[in-house]
């Protein structure tokens, strides 16, 4: 008897073949048959109803470190059918990590994935130091598969103290913290994430970039030892300097006969050269036998602003930039002045136009406000969407939230076919990250939704071999991505006509209803990771734990 | 507007773009003494000292000031 | 394979600082003119915190951006460099 019989389905087995129909048989956490018509019993049936059977996403960069520690579904990645995630980048793991360095640690996470306090401090027990500890931690927990990077950041911090954020490492210290690496990769480290652009709580690089490039080469000879990943964050904002890390990622790759990928790689208006030029330099760098991997993400860029602080949004309004430099207070004055509110819409609607009608408010008080245009409200309230802005951010003491949408990365032409590239990897949802800011999930539902339906830039193939399997051979992550016997039985079921990402809302579900950004999943059946259904659409989430930790 | 023969490198223009972590940015794109353009990218605070270091009131006044101005961020 | 030229850059050396590394890479200059030039060539070093000082990570160019890569800007048609 089987554990689970899918019935019905339109096979994607993350190869890239043409789609089939068939059923699928699961036992004892595997496949055990993919396609045919299955004549078997089965504890649990699930009716595909012609939906499409794929192996479960893989997301490989994500930020879930302590979230996972109390929320082992990683919500609300799972229903979008994510299986497995990589965590644990740009430098930033929780293990190893000595006692001493946790609040120095966690105020740097804080900076970059703007979790609260108590996302750190009563969500979890710190159980671990070295990395087999956090990965014991993690394991009985989780209800989707990890692959944790090990840190840069905290790696130098455990052997330099301080001194991390300030120099060079001395032969000894770069010795230590190759073994301490080895560590990690024995205890299942899936590789070693660093960064060049990321900063601390006081704005101060964070340690991993004080290494000199001797460090560097040192960790990736250790990473050579197991074959392992090096993940890295550019400077994405300068086509120049993406180009030089590629070039000194592919001598690492060549050297030390690791794979190696940086993210993200973004299409701008600003720097319209930056993706083909990019993908000309990894070409020629693959073309030698190098192997470093470009992550694209799907989903476009917004700016996020409200009144609370001066946003670049409104350098081109003088008179709005000007008052929203001014001390809080007098800020406040002046908006509530009749004359100078005046003066301020005068400004945006000169020539009779009237723009921002299409800003959306992202988060209010009034719970009815969210999501809705300014240029709907102003028609509901009369004025114009200029002076509902003002209007609203006085109401609300300026805790209300603007959104212009699409700003960047937004040209489905251009994304469409880079995302395509053979050369290119789907990825950099940066999930878990910048909670306060925005949502970061869904893009696998917004890739089926808008290049592969809308856009027809990937097939429906195409685009679950760009998430399944092509991630899982990148990050040398065994035994998942493909719909075969006897692999690992993670499966989405799902229809590609309505698979999508739902309205971004703010929520309060984190530690002491911390508030962040979230997307609901559209068009997902179920999702099952290792055999057993974790998510449904039927009966959300369930009790299954099946989730574990790859190991490479 | 510095002109092309310009030897020294300076501002050619500012535009507002998004950041990555959804915050607003200046992208200033500089011509260098060799006529190529290229652009750096500044973060709301170091914009605002920029603009205030040219007595600029908007990045369109930011066009043709010299690249030195910029260096202004260093000295605080 | 033959990578095609991209612009030049090196790293810093432990406890290097833009004097040292102008005479390292701009030996023919006088020194104060070489670093002015660096400096030019390395904005991204200037507009960040702690503004203008090294990280050994850091990528520092020694020539300006080449022909041909300033990529099509808007609003800049026919400027020398865009492509």
């Amino acid at each position: 008897m089987l554990d689970i019989l899918i019935r019905n389905g339109r096979i994607v087995d993350g190869t890239g073949i043409p789609a089939y129909h068939g059923d699928l048989g699961i036992e004892g956490g595997r496949l055990r048959q993919v396609g045919g018509h299955l004549n078997v019993d089965a504890r649990h049936m699930v009716d595909a109803g012609g939906h499409v059977v794929a192996p479960g996403f893989i997301d490989p960069h994500t930020h879930f470190d302590a979230q996972l520690l109390w929320d082992g579904q990683a919500r609300p990645a799972l229903e979008h059918g994510v299986t497995t995630v990589v965590h644990g980048n740009c430098s930033l793991s929780l293990a190893p990590l000595k006692a001493a360095h946790r609040p120095r640690l966690v105020r740097m996470f804080q900076q970059i994935e703007e979790m609260p306090d108590a996302a750190f401090d009563g969500a979890f027990e710190w159980t671990w130091e070295a990395f087999d500890a956090y990965v014991d931690a993690l394991r009985g927990r989780l209800s989707l598969n990890v692959a944790p990077l090990a840190g840069h950041s905290p790696l130098r911090m455990w052997v330099m103290g301080e001194e991390a954020q300030g120099r060079a490492a001395t032969p000894d210290e770069t010795r230590a913290m190759q073994q301490l690496l080895r560590e990690c990769l024995e205890a299942g480290a899936i590789g070693l994430s660093t960064s060049y652009v990321d900063f601390d709580e006081n704005m101060r690089p964070v340690p991993s970039r004080y290494a000199h490039a001797e460090e560097l080469d040192a960790l990736c000879s250790v990473l050579g030892d197991f074959g392992r990943m090096l993940q890295v964050v550019p400077e994405f904002y300068s086509t120049d300097i993406t180009i030089a890390r590629i070039d000194q990622l592919a001598e690492l790759s060549l050297a030390h006969g690791i794979p190696t990928t940086f993210s993200p790689l973004f299409d701008s208006v600003t720097m319209p050269a930056n993706v083909s030029r990019v993908l000309d330099r990894v070409a020629e760098q693959f073309a030698r036998g190098a192997r470093v991997w470009p992550q694209v993400q799907t989903r476009p860029i917004d700016i996020s602003f409200s009144f609370e602080v001066a946003s670049l949004f409104f350098v081109t309004q003088p008179m709005w930039y000007m008052i929203l430099r001014l001390p809080r207070e007098q800020r406040l004055a002046a908006f509530r002045d009749a004359a100078t509110r005046k003066s301020l819409i005068d400004a945006v609607e000169a020539g009779g136009s009237s723009p921002w009608g299409e800003l959306r408010v992202r988060d209010s008080a009034d719970a009815s406000l969210i999501g809705r245009t300014l240029g709907d409200i102003a028609e509901e309230r009369g004025g114009s969407p200029a002076a509902v802005m003002i209007d609203l951010s006085v109401e609300e003491d300026f805790g209300v939230h603007f959104l212009s949408a699409s700003m960047g990365h937004d040209d489905p032409s251009r994304v469409g076919p880079t995302l395509a590239n053979d050369l290119v990897h789907v990825g950099a949802s940066d999930a878990g990250a910048h909670i306060q800011s925005f949502a970061t999930y869904g893009d696998t539902g917004y890739l089926f939704d808008r290049f592969v339906r809308d856009g027809r830039y990937l097939s429906l193939e195409h685009a679950v071999r760009k998430i399944t399997s092509e991630t899982a051979q990148i990050w040398g992550i065994p035994d998942r991505g493909l719909l075969k016997p006897g692999a690992a039985a993670d499966v989405v079921v799902f229809d590609p006509e309505t698979i999508g990402r739902g309205a971004e809302l703010p929520v309060t579900d984190m530690p002491e209803n911390g508030m962040r950004y979230v997307r609901d999943a559209s068009g997902i059946d179920a999702v099952i990771v290792n055999g057993e259904v974790a998510w449904s659409a039927a009966d959300g989430y369930t009790e299954a734990t099946s989730g574990n930790v790859v190991l490479p | 507007m510095a002109s092309p023969e310009t030897t020294e490198t300076a501002i050619v223009d500012a535009v507002v773009s998004p950041g990555h972590d959804g915050q607003a940015v200046l992208v200033v794109r500089l011509r260098h003494e060799n006529g190529v353009v290229d652009a750096v990218t500044l973060d709301a605070v170091t914009a605002e000292k920029v603009l205030e270091a040219c007595n600029a009131d908007s990045p369109d006044a930011l066009r043709g000031q010299p690249w030195t101005r910029l260096l202004a961020v260093m000295d605080d | 394979m033959t990578l095609s030229r991209q612009r030049g850059f090196v790293t810093p050396e432990p406890n290097e600082d833009w004097r040292a590394i102008a005479a390292r890479v701009l030996p023919a200059e006088p020194t104060d003119a070489a670093i002015e030039k660096l400096r030019s060539w390395n904005l991204h070093l200037l507009a960040r915190n702690p503004p203008g000082e090294f990280t050994g990570s850091d990528v520092l160019f020694v020539e300006p951006p080449l022909e041909g890569t300033g990529g099509a800007l808007p609003g800049l048609d026919g400027v020398p460099g865009d492509d």
